[in-house]
C-alpha cells in the first residue's frame, strides 16, 4: 500500500486528468506500472525518471565482444519506410531511432523526443525534441528531419507500408516545424493515444534526414547505437558502436547479424556456438528446451490470432450461434498445451489484459458446453450445422484450428478445414479477392501493436480495411468514437468496458489468447532486449 | 560440324524466349500483385496501387513483357523490384555460388561414382557389385533434406569437423570457401552417386561383352590397355550424358540445401524471386537457368561424340 505522502507527491505534476489517475491509483483501481506507463503517455517523463522506472538497475556491465545474431531473411530491400518483416525491423533497430521507444516492460521511453503534450482536444499535440542528437553521418537532428520523416509515411506516393497505421489520424501536411527543437502534429481527429503513433510501435516511422532518397541500404544512416560497418544484401550485415551516441554508449564493440532462409538452419548454428541471439517459434523451443546452454526470454504482447465469423452469411447471422462457437472453446487449455503456457487468456475482444484502457472488470467467458448447446436449439439448429474454417498455414495457427474443430464438435458443430499458404489467403487482400475477407469462419495472424485502437479500427468498424467479419453495427461505430475522444484513462475504461460487453454479446470475433513474443538467447549474453514488435535492442548486451 | 551447332543454337534462343514468356504469364496466375505482396496484406489499398504505377505493374500484361523483353534483348535485366537494384550483380553472385557448390559435388561424385561403377562392372554378380549396387540405391532414396539435417547434426554439431554454414566469411580465400562447400555437397553425392555407379556399371558388362572387346584382348593387349582404351571410353558414353543433365540439376536445382546450408544459389534466387513476384530477378534467374540446362546437355551430347567414334562420324559435314 502506497504512503499518503507518496501520493501527494504525484498529484499537481499535470492537469485533472493525471489526478483522475492518481486517484484510481491510490484507491488501487489502477497499478503502480499502468500509473507510470499513464505518466509517460501524458509525457510526464521527468517524473517517470524520477520514479526511477527508466533506469534499470544499473550493473557494472563488460563492456566490448561481437553479438552474432541470426535473422530470417528480409523480404525487400530494407528501408524504414517501406518495411514490413520481422528481420528488417531486427536490422533496422541497430542504427534507427523513434520519437519514442514503446518497451514492452516500462512503456513509452523518451528517445529522440523528450516530452510530449496534448491540447484539451487531444488533436494537436506538440513534441519537445531532444536537443543536440546527430545523425551518423554527422548532421544535427532537427525539427525538419522529423517533420520530413512523418510526411514521407503518410504520403501515399512514398509507397509507405505505415500508410494504414496512420489512416484516419494523420495525414499529408499534419506534422508541422514549430521551431528546431519543437514538432507539432494536428491529427485528423481526437486522439488521446496519439504518442504510441509516434514511437516504435509504428516500426516505420525511423527518424531519417530531411533528403533521405530512399537508399537506405547504401549508409544506413540513423542515430542510433550502433552504425554501419558492412551490409550484404541476402548474407548479413554488421554494425560497430557509435561512439557519438547521444545516450549511453553501447556496450559491444559490434553487432554481427547473419540471414537465415531456414530455421532449422538458425537453431543449429546456435547450438554450434556461432550465434548468440536468434527468433524463436515453437519447434525451435522444442529443440533447446531443458538445454541449460540457451534461454528463452519472453515478452507479453498484444498479438493475437481472430477467428472471425461471417456476421452477414449462414449459419453466423445470428449472434447466438457465433457465441455458441466460441463458448465451446476452454482458453486455458489452447494457453496450456498450444502455446506452452506463454500467452495470457483472451475474451473476444482486442482489448489485450495489458492494455491500461481495458476494462478488467468484464467477465471472462469460458467453456460451457451446456449452455453452447442451448444456443443453438434456441437459434434452431440444436444438432449443429457443418461449416468450413479457411486458414493460413503460419505460425500455430494450423493447429490452433484443429483445436477449434475439435472443441466445436463437442456441440454439434462440425468443422472442416481449409488450411492455405499464407500469401494464397491473404489473397489480394480486399474484399472480394481475398479468402482472409472472404471467408465465412477463418483464422488470421495480427502482430503486436501498443494501442487496441488499430484491431478496434480496421477490423471491426462498419468502414474497417480488415473487418473480415463484416461486422455492421452502428452502435458499435459510436462507442468507437466515444473511446477515441475519451482523455482520460476512466473514461477510456468506461467506454472500453462498453465496447467489450458489447463484442462479447455479439462475438464477431473470437480471441481465445495473446500471445507472447520470444526469442532464443545463449546463457552467455546478457541484457538482450526486444519489443513484441521484433525490434532488436542489443546496445546493452555483455558477455558473462 | 557448324551446321549442327548454329541449328542447336537457334533452338537454345527459341527456348529462352519460350521460357521468359512462359515465367511471365504464370507470374500472372499467381494470388495477389507485385505491390500487394511488397506492401503486405495490411497496407493500404491506395499505397498499393500508388506502387504499381510505381514499378509499372498496372500496365497491360503484354506492354509489361515487351517492356522487359525490348530491354533484355539488349542485354539490360533490368532492377530487381524488391530489392531496387540492378538484377544482374544478384544473379551473378548466385551463378557464381551455385557453380562452387556444383565443382565441389562433382570433384566427389565424378571419380568415387565412376570408380564403383567400374569395380561393380568388373565384378559383376560378386559380393561387392550388390554391396556397391544396393549402398546406391539406399543413398538415392533418402531426400536430400534428410542426408543435409543427418549430416550437419552429426559432422557439424557433434564432432564440429565443418562449418555449419556453406557460405564462407567476407573475402575468404578459395581452400576456405572450399571447406565451407563439403558438407552441403555431401548430400547431393549421397543422393546421385548410386545413379552414377549404376549407369558406369552397366556400360561397362556391356563393354567387357562386346565383340570389340573380345578382339581387343584376343590382340593380346594387357588387361589394363583393354580396360582404359576399350572397355571404359564406351562404356561412358552414357555415364558423362547422366553427369552433364545432373550438372544442370545441380546449378539451379537445389533450393533445399541451399537454404539449409545458407548458400546464396540460383535455385534460391529464384525461389525467393517467385515468392516475391519479383520479375525482372525470376526472368533472370529461370533464363540463366534454362541456358545452363539447355549446354549443358550440348556439352554431354559434345562429350558423347568425341567418345563414340560412330557419333562423330554421323555428325561430320
Amino acid at each position: 500500500m502506497t504512503k499518503r505522502s507518496d501520493i501527494d507527491l504525484l498529484r499537481n505534476q499535470s492537469g485533472d486528468i493525471w489526478n483522475v489517475a492518481v486517484d484510481e491509483y491510490a484507491q488501487g483501481f489502477l497499478k503502480r506500472r499502468d500509473l507510470l506507463k499513464y505518466a509517460a503517455l501524458l509525457g510526464l517523463t521527468g517524473f517517470a525518471a524520477s520514479q526511477g522506472l527508466f533506469t534499470g538497475a544499473a550493473r557494472a556491465a563488460t563492456t566490448g565482444g561481437t553479438v552474432r545474431v541470426g535473422l530470417g531473411q528480409p523480404t525487400k530491400a530494407i528501408d524504414p519506410v517501406t518495411i514490413t518483416d520481422p528481420a528488417s525491423i531486427g536490422v533496422i533497430s541497430q542504427v534507427g531511432e523513434y520519437l519514442i521507444l514503446d518497451d514492452p516492460k516500462d512503456g513509452l521511453q523518451p528517445k529522440l523526443a523528450v516530452s510530449w503534450e496534448a491540447d484539451e482536444t487531444a488533436k494537436r499535440w506538440t513534441f519537445k525534441l531532444r536537443p543536440g542528437v546527430k545523425f551518423h553521418d554527422g548532421r544535427t537532428v532537427t525539427a525538419k528531419d522529423v517533420v520530413a520523416s512523418f510526411e514521407r509515411l503518410v504520403d501515399p506516393a512514398s509507397g509507405s507500408s505505415a500508410l494504414s497505421a496512420y489512416k484516419g489520424i494523420l495525414s499529408k501536411g499534419g506534422a508541422k516545424v514549430v521551431d528546431d527543437e519543437t514538432v507539432a502534429f494536428d491529427l485528423d481527429q481526437s486522439n488521446s493515444n496519439f504518442p504510441f503513433y509516434v514511437s516504435s510501435d509504428v516500426y516505420n516511422a525511423v527518424i531519417v534526414p530531411a533528403d533521405y532518397a530512399g537508399d537506405f541500404e547504401k549508409t544506413f544512416n540513423g542515430t542510433g547505437p550502433f552504425k554501419l560497418e558492412s551490409f550484404r544484401p541476402k548474407q548479413g550485415a554488421s554494425f560497430v558502436r557509435n561512439p557519438d551516441y547521444w545516450g549511453d554508449k553501447a556496450l559491444p564493440d559490434r553487432v554481427e547479424i547473419k540471414f537465415f532462409d531456414d530455421e532449422q538452419a538458425q537453431v543449429l548454428a546456435l547450438q554450434a556456438g556461432q550465434l548468440d541471439v536468434i527468433p524463436s517459434t515453437t519447434r525451435l523451443e522444442l529443440a533447446i528446451e531443458g538445454n541449460p546452454n540457451f534461454k528463452l526470454l519472453s515478452v507479453q504482447a498484444s498479438s493475437h490470432d481472430p477467428a472471425h465469423l461471417r456476421t452477414d452469411q449462414a449459419p453466423f447471422t445470428d449472434k447466438r450461434v457465433r457465441r455458441a462457437l466460441a463458448l465451446t472453446i476452454d482458453r486455458e487449455a489452447v494457453v496450456k498445451g498450444l502455446l506452452k503456457g506463454r500467452a495470457i487468456v483472451g475474451n473476444d475482444t482486442p482489448f489485450a489484459p495489458i492494455f491500461p484502457s481495458a476494462d478488467p472488470a468484464v467477465p471472462q467467458r469460458k467453456q460451457d458446453i451446456a449452455e453452447a448447446k442451448r444456443l443453438l436449439g434456441e437459434a434452431g439448429v440444436p444438432n449443429g450445422f457443418e461449416v468450413t474454417l479457411t486458414t493460413e498455414r503460419a505460425y500455430d495457427i494450423p493447429d490452433y484450428a484443429v483445436i477449434i474443430q475439435n472443441f466445436a464438435k463437442k456441440a454439434g458443430i462440425d468443422i472442416k478445414l481449409n488450411v492455405l499458404p499464407q500469401d494464397a489467403y491473404y489473397g489480394s487482400a480486399t474484399f472480394g479477392s481475398s479468402p482472409w475477407l472472404d471467408s465465412n469462419l477463418g483464422i488470421t495472424d495480427f502482430g503486436h501493436r501498443g494501442t487496441p485502437d488499430i484491431f478496434l479500427n480496421a477490423t471491426l468498424k462498419s468502414s474497417g480495411a480488415w473487418n473480415a467479419a463484416h461486422f455492421n453495427n452502428p452502435a458499435y461505430d459510436a462507442l468507437l468514437l466515444e473511446y477515441g475522444k475519451a482523455r482520460d484513462l476512466q473514461a477510456q475504461r468506461l467506454a472500453a468496458g462498453k465496447i467489450q460487453t458489447l463484442l462479447l454479446d455479439e462475438t464477431p470475433l473470437i480471441i481465445s489468447y495473446f500471445s507472447q513474443y520470444s526469442r532464443i538467447v545463449s546463457s552467455k549474453v546478457e541484457g538482450v532486449r526486444f519489443t513484441a514488435i521484433s525490434h532488436l535492442l542489443l546496445d546493452k548486451v555483455s558477455f558473462v | 560440324m557448324v551446321r549442327p551447332l548454329a541449328a542447336r543454337a537457334g533452338a537454345l534462343l527459341l527456348t529462352l524466349w519460350l521460357v521468359s514468356a512462359l515465367v511471365f504469364l504464370a507470374g500472372q496466375v499467381l494470388p495477389g500483385d507485385v505491390g500487394r505482396v511488397m506492401l503486405g496484406p495490411f497496407a493500404d489499398a491506395q499505397a498499393v496501387a500508388e506502387l504499381n504505377r510505381k514499378l509499372g505493374t498496372d500496365q497491360p500484361i503484354l506492354q509489361q513483357y515487351w517492356h522487359w523483353f525490348s530491354r533484355a534483348i539488349a542485354g539490360d535485366f533490368g532492377d530487381s523490384l524488391s530489392m531496387r537494384a540492378p538484377v544482374a550483380p544478384f544473379v551473378l553472385s548466385s551463378i557464381k555460388n551455385s557453380a562452387a557448390l556444383a565443382g565441389v559435388v562433382l570433384l566427389f561424385l565424378v571419380p568415387i561414382g565412376i570408380g564403383a561403377g567400374v569395380v561393380a562392372g568388373l565384378r559383376s554378380g560378386s559380393l561387392a557389385d550388390r554391396l556397391i549396387v544396393l549402398t546406391g540405391v539406399s543413398l538415392s532414396i533418402v531426400p536430400d533434406f534428410v542426408s543435409g539435417l543427418l549430416l550437419l547434426m552429426v559432422f557439424g554439431l557433434w564432432l564440429a569437423w565443418f562449418p555449419i554454414s556453406g557460405a564462407a566469411p567476407d573475402g575468404a580465400g578459395f581452400w576456405t570457401s572450399s571447406y565451407h562447400l563439403i558438407l552441403p555437397a555431401l548430400p547431393l553425392v549421397l543422393n546421385l552417386i548410386g545413379y552414377v555407379a549404376r549407369m558406369t556399371r552397366a556400360g561397362v558388362i556391356e563393354a567387357r561383352g562386346a565383340d570389340y572387346t573380345r578382339t581387343a584382348i584376343l590382340k593380346g593387349l594387357s588387361p589394363a590397355q583393354v580396360l582404359f582404351k576399350h572397355v571404359l571410353r564406351n562404356a561412358l558414353v552414357p555415364t558423362v550424358a547422366v553427369i552433364a543433365t545432373q550438372s544442370g540439376f545441380l546449378l539451379g536445382g537445389l533450393v533445399v540445401i541451399e537454404a539449409l546450408f545458407g548458400i546464396q544459389g540460383l535455385g534460391n534466387l529464384v525461389l525467393s524471386a517467385a515468392k516475391a513476384r519479383d520479375f525482372p530477378m525470376l526472368e533472370a534467374g529461370v533464363l540463366v537457368m534454362a541456358a545452363i540446362f539447355v549446354s549443358t546437355a550440348a556439352i554431354g551430347d559434345l562429350l558423347q561424340a568425341l567418345l563414340d567414334p560412330r557419333q562423330r562420324r554421323r555428325n561430320a559435314p
